[in-house]
């Protein structure tokens, strides 16, 4: 009976490290980007206009400026700011769910490292969804998928320029929301 | 009972695995800190802004003229400062030379090729916007005459004095469209304000040429670019515009107008105690100069430890180019003359909307908040000058950067190391001089031949050319001085004590937890194992017994 005790607290310990461990990569992903920052960042902006769906850019975000402003120095972060009322609707729509419109708008961070080459970090949203319940779930699938194609580049197409200024939301900030529609 | 020691082992390890990475993952304590108020350094009576000289050059009646030129303005320079002139005449700034007090090896802008528009030769009516002079245009340029020394390139205060490539050194004396047919136009600079309104060298005086050499804004430093005119205190802790406020000559102090801290003549290792300003200083631009060689607190002891092997910039430039201008990181000549599907020379922008290619000059790439390379650096770099033999199977270094671990002179410097491709001379084993800029029917900006460049060029440098040309990999390397973090933002110790740190490739150093015997550390590793096996097996048995005869 002990061992069956003590087998049972152990794996419970060993699955509470495990989820320690892996929580947050499974939360969240981070992929090198073969392109600098500013590249990077445009060729995304460029994939989330073509990619439809209702997708639209609502703030590019410099969460270092404000480092910079009190001082202080920090590799560059920049944060893509986008949304789709497609996926955005259903989920603000509905009482029990209307807490997740704290993910919105959906947010993908390109940043560069101390090794000196970029990174695209962003949501696991169709893991993180599954939690939620099937509406949430199926809706965070979609934007799962789309999230995919945002950072699918193609090095043959030039560069195109990065959209510093997006309409109403010029600082990134409360005003981005009139242009992503969520 | 044989179960329980069974069953306590693996548990105690695995405790002691939860415990170790709970301690690992535990937040770090926040330490309350009073929150620094915005202070100014300088002090509230001295903060507004009023003219230290005790000269105000408005009231001279030698300067109470409606000058026509530059050198007439020099002319009324010198009047009063009848040594100026010659001063100049000896500085880097007038002659673009300098030789090797180490080498013997003279280099300077008009000696060497550098890594971007490679040589001023052939093309010195643009290039001479940055020289400290007027009219020099071609090899007939004489060095002896002082009223074409340009005072007001350095001196000028109204922020106004411009001079534009095309020239010769002279600024705008009347109002042009310029770039041609562009529909932006500069106005006639008003010499007769720029000469009443003299002072010392501003940023503004150094910026002009220093932010914007090879042709844009922070291209070829990656230290210097023109948010270094108005930085806050995340940029550069010297220059702060609401803190020390340095301008450039704070620390390049001159003498006789020779300006210290050349990138030719570099103060690498300079050791002992800070220096009192006023008294002889071979090194005033260094940051020893003010700081010593033992410039942490005893608190960071250990840090001092550091100062014979790492070069104060290292640690305190975690990267350059921290703004959105950025830096070029590498000029590829060999895309110049490419046309556009139409034909016709075309030019386009980086996602950042910096230049990126032009039918006249190629193809660049740009970087902001660069990590540097890191190389030992003993002050000394030996250049490549125009018609030194190349091997083009290799990358042409050209400068070497001097200086090795076993030199005492030398120290750990971050560099920005530009790489480029430019064209040589294939039977003769150079790099060519070609000739760019101009309007002219050999310029390859006017008519895009490579061939009537290079034999232009060549001809200009006396320097026979074979008539067949390649183009070769080049880098050239900068030691990075500029943009110093506050102290907060310095390197944490493992950016380099890591195995892929920012010091990886740094050879001749031993460097805890970069460097390591295998053999050692498997022995450390088991002897650890065993203790904490021998701790483990010794409080079981314990245990045990205290059971048995309870």
């Amino acid at each position: 009976m002990l061992k069956v005790i003590g087998g049972f607290f152990l794996g419970l310990i060993v699955l509470g490290v495990l989820a320690y461990s892996y929580a947050g990569s499974l939360m969240f992903r981070e992929v090198e980007s073969p392109f600098g920052v500013e590249e990077t960042i445009a060729r995304i902006q460029q994939n989330i206009q073509n990619t439809g769906n209702g997708w639209a850019l609502s703030g590019l975000r410099n969460p270092g400026k404000a480092v910079e402003a009190d001082g202080g120095n920090t590799l560059p972060v920049m944060m893509i700011e986008a949304c789709s009322t497609k996926y955005s609707g259903p989920i603000l729509k509905d009482d029990s769910v209307r807490f997740l419109s704290i993910l919105m708008p959906c947010k993908i961070s390109v940043y560069k490292k101390n090794d000196g080459k970029t990174y695209i970090g962003m949501m696991n949203a169709g893991l993180m969804g599954k939690m939620f319940g099937p509406m949430v779930g199926e809706t965070m699938g979609h934007v799962a998928a789309d999230q995919a194609k945002f950072i699918q580049f193609d090095p043959s197409k030039p560069a195109p320029a990065m959209i510093k200024g997006v309409p109403g939301a010029a600082a990134g900030g409360a005003g981005a929301s009139a242009a992503g529609g969520c | 009972m044989l179960a329980r020691p069974k069953l306590i082992l693996p548990l105690a390890a695995i405790t002691a695995m939860l415990t170790a990475l709970v301690a690992f993952a535990a937040p770090e304590q926040i330490v309350a800190a009073s929150a620094p108020q915005a202070t100014s350094a300088v002090p509230a009576a001295i903060a507004v802004k009023k003219s230290v000289s005790t000269a105000d050059h408005s009231k001279f009646k030698e300067l109470q003229k409606n000058f026509k030129t530059g050198p007439e303005v020099t002319e009324a320079c010198l009047l009063c400062h009848t040594e100026a002139a010659k001063q100049v005449q000896h500085t880097k700034h007038w002659t673009w030379e300098s030789k090797d007090p180490k080498t013997g090896q003279v280099r300077g802008k008009k000696n060497i090729i550098n890594n971007y528009c490679t040589s001023p030769i052939s093309n010195e009516k643009d290039c001479m916007a940055c020289h400290a002079g007027y009219g020099w245009k071609d090899s007939t340029f004489d060095f002896s005459v002082e009223k074409n020394v340009d005072c007001l390139v350095c001196h000028d205060n109204t922020g106004t004095y411009r001079k534009l490539p095309g020239f010769a050194g002279h600024p705008v004396y009347e109002r042009i469209e310029f770039p041609a047919k562009s529909g932006k136009f500069v106005e006639a600079v008003d010499l007769q304000k720029a000469a009443q309104s003299i002072g010392m060298p501003t940023r503004t005086n150094c910026g002009a040429c220093h932010f914007f050499g090879a042709g844009a804004n922070g291209a070829k430093h990656g230290d210097l670019d023109s948010s270094l005119q108005h930085p806050g205190k995340y940029l550069d802790v010297h220059m702060n515009e609401k803190g020390l406020n340095f301008s450039c000559t704070q620390c390049h102090a001159t003498s006789s107008h020779e300006v210290s801290g050349s990138r030719y003549n570099t103060s690498a290792a300079m050791t002992g105690p800070a220096h009192i300003r006023g008294k002889a200083d071979a090194s005033p631009a260094a940051c020893q100069s003010c700081h010593s060689d033992k410039p942490h607190s005893a608190k960071h002891a250990l840090l001092n430890q550091h100062t014979d092997k790492l070069a104060c910039q290292t640690c305190h430039i975690p990267e350059y180019a921290r703004n959105d201008i950025g830096t070029e990181l590498s000029w590829d000549w060999s895309k110049a003359t490419t046309m556009g599907p139409d034909g016709k020379p075309f030019a386009r922008k980086d996602s950042a909307g910096r230049r990126a290619f032009d039918s006249k000059k190629g193809e660049w790439v740009w970087e902001s908040y660069v990590i540097p390379e890191y190389r030992w650096f003993n002050g000394t770099s030996t250049y490549k000058v125009i018609g030194d033999k190349i091997d083009p199977t290799h990358t042409v270094q050209l400068n070497v950067v001097g200086g090795g671990p076993n030199d005492p002179d030398s120290r750990i410097w971050p560099t920005k190391v530009h790489r480029g491709k430019q064209p040589y001379d294939v039977e003769n084993k150079y790099l060519t001089v070609q000739h760019t800029a101009g309007e002219d029917d050999t310029a390859l900006w006017h008519n895009y031949d490579w061939q009537k460049a290079i034999g232009t060029g060549m001809k200009a440098a006396n320097l026979p050319y074979s008539g067949k040309y390649d183009f070769v990999n080049t880098e050239l390397t900068w030691p990075i001085t500029h943009m110093v973090a506050p102290k907060e933002d310095a390197l944490s110790c493992v950016l380099c004590h890591s195995k892929n740190g920012r010091l990886k490739d740094i050879q001749g150093v031993y460097m805890p937890a970069r460097d390591g015997k295998h053999w050692l550390d498997v022995i450390g590793w088991t002897l650890a194992l065993l203790s904490l096996l021998a701790s483990l097996i010794h409080g079981g048995i314990r245990i045990y017994s205290s059971k048995k005869e309870g």
